[in-house]
């Protein structure tokens, strides 16, 4: 009798435990505010949208690191019949490789907010074409900070800044390529600057002896190394800037406009997109090819880059610039929070100084230059 | 069936030896041998090759860190230790027992942690000696860089050795170090001449142990330094991480292994000459 009492109750429990279990794992690169945008703005709307399923955030870690971290975990699932992840966001140099080695889900056709985003971030990352694959959660800029109280004319180019730096020795400081991606895009803007070709960095093709070329520039870029501060992370060189201890700074531009909002940082600094340009890159929703969950999976995303999530979370809340055309965001946002994004860097720069990374094989070769003859 | 005295001694070391083997061992070979092979197959030493083109700046930087690390450890650890022994004035004697063990309970991880805010240029160390006059703002350094790590490694690890040190000095006939003292010789002569030769095994050792504990550590050039130049770990954390390089990441795993083995080394002779003299 008791044994019955059990048996009913465990299957009384397994039948109505699937309402309640439903859970979608999202795995996100990059820094912490891009777990925080998932785990609080996010998941909390998508699960008020689909009651009973829950949504677990995860970070992977800042930079490329991170989504190498992705890419390991879906690489090792390969030969099993469902991953752990459901929803990935990653950087544009992983999202190339996933799909050549076809480990993401050809998903966008079944999400219509997929037509708004046309720009060329949707189709191609790094050199690999995506389409299908992708759709932009945002677009983001790195750019120099300054204190303003500190220096009252910024560079204009990283010829100036290189100059500034041998001037003000220990005042520029970055993170190096270890500790994140606004270092690395610091290091591409200078290979771009003093290194040569930079548009062929950009849109290749390959030419394996190219690197050899940017001998002078890492001599340069070591002997700058020499008057500058390496930080430890993309937060680290926003906390020396707060702390006054250097005065300018590679920073994301998003990061930049949080922490002055939160109050991290004080209202004296200031942005500069420097000629002849930094970097700047999307970060990409995808679902894993063995995603358990493909429909709540496509439904997270529809959401997450539907205009008005884009308007209220991304531009409004989070600083980016937005994933999907920024047309489709128009009567979605008032003009005061739209400008606000280009209080420092115009569309204009912007549009001349904003520069995609290397495709991936050139931006191999310089991270690996540069530990081989500037860090070593 | 009866089992002899041998046999039942294997039986009896047998799961350890397992453990050993299962966890340290296998893993062990598995990254020797992707350090000495090519991904594609055979043996080469491109990774060794690769891990000194790219980090052997950052290997000397390790190794530098690491024994002045080991040297200011054993100083401050001998100050500590001989203080306990010899010192004459119950007040600091009590203080100092109470408090030097305290490093030993603070994970290496938050003690960057808190070196971060200690060490950095406008942070707790300089504003308070700013705020007593001793120093002008602008004279302020950051010491987050080589010398922050040795400054975090050095607080962490005193404790342990001034633990086995204070010990061993405990355990000495205290009747030769008062012949001393009753011969007119100071305090500092005493600790030095008298006591520290007789527990150099002891300390010796804690260092040695001490040194192959610094040399695994991760969290704190990581979270104290910039990584130019930086400790091997990193590197390797940082090959894996980014690249999945598992290759050189190996390479480099390698030579942290020859250089604790140097370390390991002084230990066993130290332990087989002991067992000799029993």
């Amino acid at each position: 009798m008791r044994l019955l009492t059990i048996a009913t109750s465990l299957a009384a429990l397994i039948a109505a435990s699937p309402l309640s279990a439903q859970t979608l794992n999202v795995a996100s690169a990059g820094d912490q505010n891009m777990v925080d945008y998932v785990k609080d703005y996010l998941g909390p709307m998508f699960e008020k949208a689909h009651p009973g399923v829950k949504v677990v955030s995860v970070g992977t870690g800042p930079g490329d690191a991170g989504s190498q971290k992705i890419y390991e975990k879906l690489d090792a699932q390969k030969g099993s019949a469902t991953t752990d992840f459901d929803v990935v966001v990653i950087h544009q140099k992983a999202a190339g490789l996933m799909v050549k080695e076809g480990l993401l889900s050809k998903y966008t056709a079944d999400v219509d907010t997929a037509k708004l985003a046309t720009g060329d971030a949707a189709r191609n990352a790094l050199g690999t074409d995506v389409s299908g694959y992708v759709i932009p959660m945002f677009q983001s800029q790195t750019a120099l900070a300054y204190n303003a109280d500190m220096v009252k004319t910024p560079p204009a180019t990283f010829a100036e800044l290189a100059d500034w730096a041998k001037k003000n020795p220990k005042q520029f400081g970055y993170n190096g390529i270890k500790g994140g991606m606004s270092g690395v895009a610091f290091v591409a803007g200078w290979v771009y600057a003093f290194g040569g070709d930079a548009d062929k960095l950009m849109k290749g093709p390959y030419d394996a002896a190219t690197k050899a070329n940017w001998d002078k520039a890492f001599a340069e870029l070591k002997a700058f190394n020499a008057n500058a501060t390496i930080t430890p992370g993309n937060a680290g060189t926003l906390d020396m800037l707060n702390r006054g201890e250097i005065a300018i700074g590679p920073v994301w531009v998003d990061m930049f406009y949080s922490w002055q909002a939160d109050g991290k940082l004080p209202p004296n600094m200031k942005l500069k997109l420097v000629s002849p340009g930094m970097p700047g890159q999307p970060m990409y929703y995808s679902i894993p090819e063995k995603s358990a969950q493909k429909k709540l999976a496509e439904a997270f995303i529809a959401l997450a880059t539907s205009p008005q999530v884009q308007a209220d979370g991304i531009v409004k809340k989070f600083n980016w610039y937005p994933g999907i055309d920024a047309k489709n965001l128009e009567g979605k946002l008032d003009k005061a929070a739209w400008d606000k994004l280009f209080t420092d860097v115009t569309p204009a720069e912007l549009a001349s100084n904003g520069k995609p990374f290397p495709i991936a094989p050139y931006f191999n070769d310089i991270l690996e230059g540069y530990e081989k003859k500037v860090a070593n | 069936m009866s089992i002899s005295q041998r046999q039942l001694a294997l039986l009896l070391v047998a799961p350890g030896l397992a453990l050993v083997a299962a966890l340290f061992l296998y893993p062990l070979s598995f990254s020797l041998i992707s350090a000495f092979t090519r991904p594609q197959g055979g043996i080469s030493l491109d990774a060794f090759r690769k891990a000194w083109e790219l980090y052997s700046s950052d290997m000397l930087f390790t190794v530098v860190i690491v024994l002045a690390s080991c040297l200011f450890t054993g100083l401050a650890a001998i100050i500590i230790a001989g203080t306990l022994t010899l010192g004459e004035n119950r007040w600091i004697v009590g203080t100092l027992k109470a408090l030097y063990r305290w490093p030993l309970f603070i994970p290496f991880i938050v003690a960057a942690q808190c070196m971060r805010t200690f060490l950095a240029k406008n942070g707790l160390m300089n504003n308070s000696f700013v705020a007593m006059g001793l120093m002008e703002p602008l004279q302020a350094v950051s010491f987050l860089d080589w010398r922050g790590i040795i400054a975090t490694f050095v607080w962490k690890q005193t404790p342990f050795v001034a633990l086995l040190l204070a010990g061993a000095l405990a355990a000495l006939d205290r009747a030769t170090l008062e012949a001393g003292r009753n011969l007119g010789a100071t305090r500092l002569r005493v600790l030095v001449e008298l006591a520290l030769p007789q527990v150099m095994p002891q300390l010796l050792v804690a260092l040695v142990l001490s040194f192959v504990t610094m040399l695994s550590v991760l969290s704190v050039p990581m979270m104290v330094a910039g990584s130019q130049p930086t400790m091997l770990t990193v590197d390797m954390a940082f090959r894996i991480n980014a690249y999945g390089d598992y290759a050189t990441a190996n390479a480099l795993g390698v030579v942290t292994y020859l250089l604790s083995a140097g370390a390991a080394i002084i230990y066993l002779k130290r332990g087989m000459a002991k067992e000799g003299a029993t």
